[in-house]
């Protein structure tokens, strides 16, 4: 467009030529010549156009400036259209100026000029389309796009083929597009808007190549690529250096995601790099690229370049996000922060942009700050709520603030929207470990299923603790195969299948050489692999374990040593060993195998406490203390097992039965309690020290408040599947006991025999049997020590019981004041049995020593014996008696028969009686008759002599029949008289009998009693025992607080030296607790999976 | 291989019961039950219909804790926790004998399959007596000595016996003890052979297979159950599948299968060949003390029958099919 312009002179046919590539630097210059020469203002128009061109920005306002001057207007009033033209011009470039503008205030300013400049050009003509088409830009500019529509209809309701117009609303159309929400009004907006484009092109064919450029982008965004792509290849033809054009295909390109497109694409971008260089959209992919072939410098390089190019807030975003990305993957969190926070401080709406957020989110997470961390990822999660990446890294983040209900709702959501992931599915397990075996076991499952569907080797890691799982689920076949897949092929398979152990060492030959490490020497020397990997000691170690469980505890010891042979300084398998040891009562081996483990950490609490124990049950107290002391000090007094431990010894020092004195018991107890205490105040969840300062309390007698712990105890652990508390049902059982609530304390035991011990608990036998005995239930009480008996047939302590129980119960039965022959006879038989049983006991003692005095059965012997004679003497008595009763009961029978016999003659007497007075009256009668018979030969003599007559005999008659029915009566009244007195009589003589003997019998019978009672008395005086009345040793003096002591004590029982029989409660603690210790060691060791969480997208 | 539940008596006893063992069938009449209580008698019972083929017998004190038949089924006897053994007639009850040996007490017994001998474990007398049937008079007391190497423990008692088996052929008896240890005799010369290890805890009952004599299975409170080779010395398998103790042991007359009672109150059936656990029947609602395979023989009858009884006082009893 180089050229000339000829400014015609005023009044002249002269013309200034103006060549237009060399327009003056000073634009006032060609201004005084148009002023001057009153030149048409088109020449103005072109001279600031071509100012502008040249990029003198100051001349092309100043000449359009002077060109809108109120006295141009005056002047050139007529010429409407070149006015116009200019205030379009001006308000054009203030809109651009306005729209480059950063500053918000200046912004606004430029758009007042601008709006200003349109509002002058529409007054001179309100119809001119090209004002409005400026208006209608100068709204989308400042993002009014509804007043730029209405702009730019106006226009095109004059001229539908206006161009500007066209493209103006198109452009309108795309933006609101782009902004609408709903896909399908912005898939709408986009069709119109591409409509728009086509007929400005219909309209003029040979509009520049930037329309095109429209259309290219409506079709991308309705996602027709293909013809997009056509649309931006069109751009290039007709523009080649299009850099928009460029781009948008190198997206385009990129976006295939094939190995050529990429290509094609980074080709595309580096021409428009190299068109363009401050292109900042291709500069960052440029950078984006390069990231990923892994050229930081160049990322960095390109990055600095793009945000030098820009003001653009995303576009700038981006290159930080490029450069702290870049900076993320060589590892400098610390600039990488830095950069993620300058993308982040650059983005308006988190939707615009998120992923800065993430890398932040991941930046923050490695540098520990989890707070920022969390709020980063959430930003991200509003976002997009679901993506899996964010809420997997959100859940970690929680289990590492210790929130693992929300961790865990966060992972279950993620393994929803994503089922597929393994690793969430992995990391949902862990969380639910501790609290939801079964779901952490399915979790765990379906990892496993997914690795090995995508044909991954599955973590040796995930199949540990799915054995781990199956394990502690009691699953141990699954958990044995889980096992073995995690090993793979080893050494250890050969010792599973006996190939290796039991065909080579006998079992118990390998037994006694517990520290002998000659099997894998030779094995070695054979040539044998004894390979083992540190990743698999855990997973063998479980196995070992396993074995144990299952009782193949040959193949457990042989795998122990290999591990020990391989790690020597696996401690724990030292001590998994001396538990074997333990549990096979060999407490030296365990003691030297605990020592071994001492060697490699002598520290090591675990090592120490399971040491104290062992020394305790070789009766070491003050050795056993002192390690406790040391396991205490190795963890600070933060280990609760080792405080617990110290706490039980204190509290067993205190009931030991030798050296019991008042004083040192309260110390000690008053020790173990303030121990108890202390683990409570550091883990108020300690089931273990609650048990524990139950007890205590119980001890001193507060049983209401241990009554209280006990039952919160056993509602906390009866709300866990792990945990599993029988001693705390025995303790309150023993509470209620001690209180005399027989019957409740009779249904604990039995529940808790029921409810863990399958009923084989011999020891909770007896405790019920002590209740049934306390509670004078002697069959319940014998029943239950037979039962025991018959669980545990060498427990001759039982038998022992058994005799006490059957000697108490005959002793009671004899006391009774009443009391029928068979009573007596069955408790004749039963004094028999504990005869024998007693004699048995001392019998058996000849070849065992089941720890009971000789001398001491023989009393009993002697004292049943005794009891025996004096039942005999009571046996013949209440026969003898019965045999009384018979004789009375014949004699009163027949008493009774007499007097029958009695009555019924006498009531034949009275018939007789009767009938002879009948006779008599009869004869009477006859008598009368006769005299009647006689007299009425005298009446016929006269007649009313016999009227008369006739009347008295009549009257006589009825007299008689009266007097007649009225005796009877009588008589029978008498005769019920007779009956009630014959009964009563007869009550009486039954009561007497009843009464009068027996209290003859009665006096005998005591006396007999007591006699028998002293003799008692002497021969238990003889053995040392001092009880009042018959009972002996088994029940305790009256005073009720030692009674309830000795219940407590647990020892139960008789005079049974009381380390002889197990205490049920702490040492059953103990064994859990060492369990649970293994299972927090188990957990630890599951904590090694969790390590490898840090990844890229 | 399966059972099937056929009837159950409840309360066929007053107490728990403890010993179950049936009586061969002799020509007057078909193999009966015999089963001893903890309420001290013993009752006879019907083979199909489990009626009470006679009033239950007294004179045990203490409780019934096993009960043995003589392989000609005319003779029988029962233990109780007082150690006497009563030996009596099983058709007209009447007592035969009535043996002890003290200090010895009495476990688990069994009559040899010839019936000339009865084995009597003999709990911490730590032995075996033998008692000849027709004299009654003891014969033979087979001590088992203490494996080597093993430490006394605390009680001194290092041996308890519990249990007997006989062989099928009668060359062999093995004795279950509380430390887990199965102790084997050669009957002919009274001599002890070896020891069977593996078990860690007491073993109750056991059994020798019906068609093999050199194979035990062991039922123990470690809750397994054991497969010895009893003349190699070798365990050939365990199996487990109870939760608790294992208390009793059958075998099968075919000796396919095995069946065992526990005090994880079931009675389950195991497949010898798959070496597993194929049926559980968890009809009883406590410890299952005695299972008892039916001996074959007697006239008209095929059908394998098994008897279960349990401390929930009933008896339980099954087809094998």
């Amino acid at each position: 467009m180089a050229g000339c312009i000829y400014i015609p002179v005023q009044n002249s046919e002269e013309e200034v030529k103006v060549p237009l590539d060399s327009l003056p630097q000073d634009a006032n210059d060609i201004l005084d010549i148009l002023k001057a020469e009153q030149a048409p203002l088109d020449l103005w128009l072109i001279i600031a156009r071509e100012y502008f061109k040249q990029n003198k920005v100051e001349q092309f306002r100043q000449v359009l400036q002077e060109g809108s001057s109120p006295e141009i207007d005056e002047y050139y009033a007529d010429v409407k259209y070149e006015r116009i033209a200019i205030l379009n011009a001006l308000g054009a470039y203030y809109t651009y100026l306005g729209k480059m503008e950063t500053n918000k205030s200046k912004k606004d300013e430029h758009f007042i000029l601008a709006t200003q400049c349109y509002n002058r050009a529409s007054r001179i003509d309100v119809h001119e389309p090209s004002t409005w088409i400026g208006k209608g830009q100068l709204c989308v500019a400042k993002g009014e796009l509804q007043n730029a529509a209405s702009a730019f209809q106006i226009v095109l309701g004059d001229d539908p083929n206006n161009v500007p117009a066209l493209l103006g609303q198109a452009c309108v159309d795309f933006n609101t597009a782009e902004n609408e929400e709903q896909y399908k009004k912005a898939m709408d907006l986009y069709k119109s808007s591409l409509e728009l484009y086509k007929r400005a092109l219909l309209a003029n064919p040979n509009c520049p190549a930037a329309v095109r450029l429209g259309v290219g982008l409506c079709r991308y965004r309705l996602g027709q690529f293909e013809k997009a792509r056509q649309a931006f290849e069109r751009v290039l033809q007709a523009n080649p250096e299009n850099v928009e054009a460029l781009v948008a295909l190198g997206i385009m390109d990129l976006q295939t995601n094939e190995d050529h497109g990429v290509r094609g694409g980074m080709e595309d971008m580096r021409r428009a790099f190299e068109i363009h260089p401050y292109c900042s959209m291709a500069l960052n992919h440029l950078a984006n690229h390069y990231f990923f072939t892994g050229q930081h410098f160049l990322v960095e390089q390109l990055t600095e370049a793009a945000l030098a190019a820009t003001n653009h807030g995303l576009m700038k975003s981006h290159s930080y996000y490029n450069l702290a990305r870049s900076y993320h993957s060589k590892g400098d969190f610390e600039k990488a922060a830095r950069y993620y926070m300058a993308s982040v401080k650059e983005i308006k709406k988190p939707q615009d942009f998120i992923l800065p957020y993430y890398g932040l989110g991941q930046v923050q997470l490695k540098l520990g700050d989890f707070r920022s961390s969390l709020s980063s990822f959430e930003k991200v999660l509003e976002v997009q709520p679901e993506n899996c990446e964010s809420l997997k890294a959100v859940g970690h983040i929680y289990a590492q603030l210790g929130q693992h209900d929300k961790a865990i709702e966060t992972f279950r959501k993620a393994t929803r929207i994503d089922p597929k992931d393994a690793e969430a599915f992995v990391e949902l397990g862990e969380l639910q470990i501790s609290s939801d075996a079964g779901a952490a076991l399915d979790a765990f499952k379906t990892a496993r299923n997914l690795l090995s569907k995508r044909g991954e080797e599955v973590p040796i890691q995930l199949l540990n603790n799915i054995g781990v799982l199956y394990f502690e689920k009691g699953d141990f076949q699954l958990a044995e195969q889980t096992f073995k897949e995690a090993l793979g092929e080893g050494i250890w398979l050969s010792v599973l299948d006996g190939r290796i152990g039991s065909s080579k060492v006998d079992c118990s030959a390998y037994s006694v050489q517990y520290r002998d490490f000659s099997l894998f020497q030779q094995l070695e020397a054979e040539g044998t692999s004894l390979d083992l990997p540190w990743d698999n000691v855990t997973t063998l170690y479980n196995l070992a374990r396993l074995l144990e469980q299952l009782q193949e505890t040959g193949k457990a010891s042989i795998l122990y040593h290999l591990i020990l042979f391989k790690y020597p300084d696996y401690v724990d398998a030292y001590l998994r060993l001396a538990a074997m040891a333990k549990s096979r009562n060999d407490i030296q081996l365990g003691i030297q195998l605990i020592g071994d483990a001492l060697k490699v950490d002598d520290k090591y609490p675990n090592a120490l406490s399971m040491l104290g124990t062992l020394e305790l049950l070789n009766d070491d107290w003050v050795k056993a203390k002192d390690t406790f002391r040391a396991a205490k000090d190795a963890t600070d007094g933060k280990d609760s097992y080792s405080l617990l431990s110290l706490a039980n010894w204190n509290y067993f020092a205190a009931l030991r039965s030798e050296k019991r004195g008042p004083k040192l018991e309260a110390t000690h107890l008053e020790k173990a309690k303030e121990l108890y205490t202390k683990v409570l105040m550091l883990h108020p969840g300690n089931l273990y020290a609650a048990n524990g300062a139950g007890i205590v309390l119980a001890e001193k007698g507060h049983f209401d408040v241990a009554k209280d712990i006990f039952t919160q105890v056993q509602e906390a652990a009866s709300g866990s599947v792990f945990v599993q508390m029988p001693d705390v049902w025995v303790n309150l059982a023993h509470v209620y006991f001690a209180q005399g609530h027989f019957a409740l304390a009779v249904k604990m035991y039995q529940n808790c025999l029921r409810k863990f011990y399958h009923d084989t608990d011999t020891q909770i036998l007896l405790y019920l049997a002590r209740t049934y005995y306390e509670a004078e239930q002697w069959q319940d009480c014998k029943k239950t020590l037979l039962r025991a008996i018959h669980l545990a047939p060498w427990n001759y302590t039982l038998r022992f019981d058994a005799g006490v129980a059957m000697q108490k119960f005959s002793a009671s039965t004899l006391q009774k004041t009443k009391r029928t022959a068979d009573e007596v006879r069955s408790t004749v038989t039963e004094l028999k049995n504990a005869v024998r049983v007693f004699s048995q006991l001392s019998a058996a003692s000849s070849y065992h020593s089941h720890g009971f005095d000789e001398k001491k059965i023989e009393t009993h012997v002697e004292y049943c014996k005794h009891l025996l004679d004096a039942a005999k003497v009571h046996c013949e008595a209440a026969e003898r008696e019965e045999q009384q009763n018979r004789q009375r009961l014949e004699v009163a029978r027949q008493v009774s028969l007499a007097e029958e016999a009695r009555r019924k003659a006498e009531e034949q007497r009275k018939i007789q009686l009767e009938r002879r007075k009948q006779e008599d009256e009869l004869k009477q009668l006859m008598q009368q008759e006769r005299n009647f018979e006689r007299i009425k030969e005298q009446w016929k003599n006269s007649s009313n002599i016999a009227s008369n007559k006739r009347k008295e005999r009549s009257h006589g008659e009825q007299d008689e029949e009266g007097g007649h029915g009225e005796r009877r009566r009588r008589k029978g009244t008498k005769r019920r008289k007779k009956d009630k007195k014959t009964k009563a009589q007869y009550e009486e003589e039954e009561a007497d009998m009843d009464d009068e003997p027996e209290e003859v019998d009665e006096d005998a019978s005591m006396n007999d009693h007591e006699d028998a009672a002293e003799k008692a008395q002497d021969h238990l005086l003889a053995a040392g025992l001092e009880d009042s009345d018959a009972e002996d040793d088994m029940g305790e003096p009256s005073s009720t607080i030692n009674r309830k002591r000795r219940a407590w004590s647990e020892s139960d029982d008789d005079d049974v030296p009381l380390d002889k029989l197990p205490e049920s409660s702490p040492s059953g603690y103990k064994e859990n607790s060492a369990e649970s210790d293994e299972e927090m060691r188990g957990n630890k060791v599951r904590r090694n999976a969790v390590d490898e969480e840090e990844d890229d997208e | 291989m399966k059972l099937a539940g056929l009837k159950t008596v409840e309360s066929a006893h007053d107490e728990s019961i403890w010993a179950a063992a049936w009586v061969p069938a002799t020509d007057e009449r078909p193999a009966l039950l015999m089963t001893g209580s903890l309420d001290e008698t013993v009752r006879l019972w019907r083979p199909d219909e489990l009626a009470p083929a006679g009033p239950p017998s007294r004179g045990h004190a203490l409780g019934v804790i096993s009960v043995a038949a003589h392989p000609a089924g005319t003779v029988a006897a029962s233990a109780s926790l007082d150690s006497f053994i009563r030996v009596f007639d099983v058709d007209s009850n009447a007592s035969i004998a009535t043996l002890e040996a003290p200090p010895s007490e009495v476990w688990n017994m069994q009559f040899d399959p010839k019936g000339t001998v009865l084995a009597v474990a003999g709990g911490g007398s730590a032995s075996v007596k033998l008692w000849d049937t027709s004299t009654w008079q003891l014969i033979a007391n087979l001590a088992v000595p203490r494996p080597e190497g093993a430490r006394p423990d605390r009680t001194g008692s290092g041996k308890f016996v519990l249990s007997v088996a006989w062989s099928p052929d009668g060359k062999r008896l093995a004795c279950g003890s509380m430390d887990g240890t199965i102790a084997v005799f050669d009957v002919a010369r009274a001599k002890f052979l070896h020891h069977l290890e593996g078990h860690s805890g007491p073993v109750r009952s056991l059994v020798f297979s019906p068609v093999d004599p050199r194979v035990l299975f062991t039922a123990c409170d470690d809750t397994h159950v054991r497969i010895y080779d009893t003349d190699g010395k070798s365990m050939v398998g365990a199996m487990s599948d109870h939760v608790s103790w294992v208390l009793s042991v059958d075998a099968s007359p075919d000796g396919a299968a095995i069946v065992t009672g526990s005090s994880d109150k079931t009675v389950r059936l195991w497949d010898l060949s798959m070496r597993a656990a194929v049926q559980t029947m968890t009809n009883h609602s406590a410890q299952v003390w005695g299972v008892a395979f039916r001996p074959p023989g007697g006239t008209g009858v095929r059908a394998v029958r098994l008897a279960s009884v349990s401390d929930d006082k009933s008896i339980s009893l099954y087809d094998y099919s």
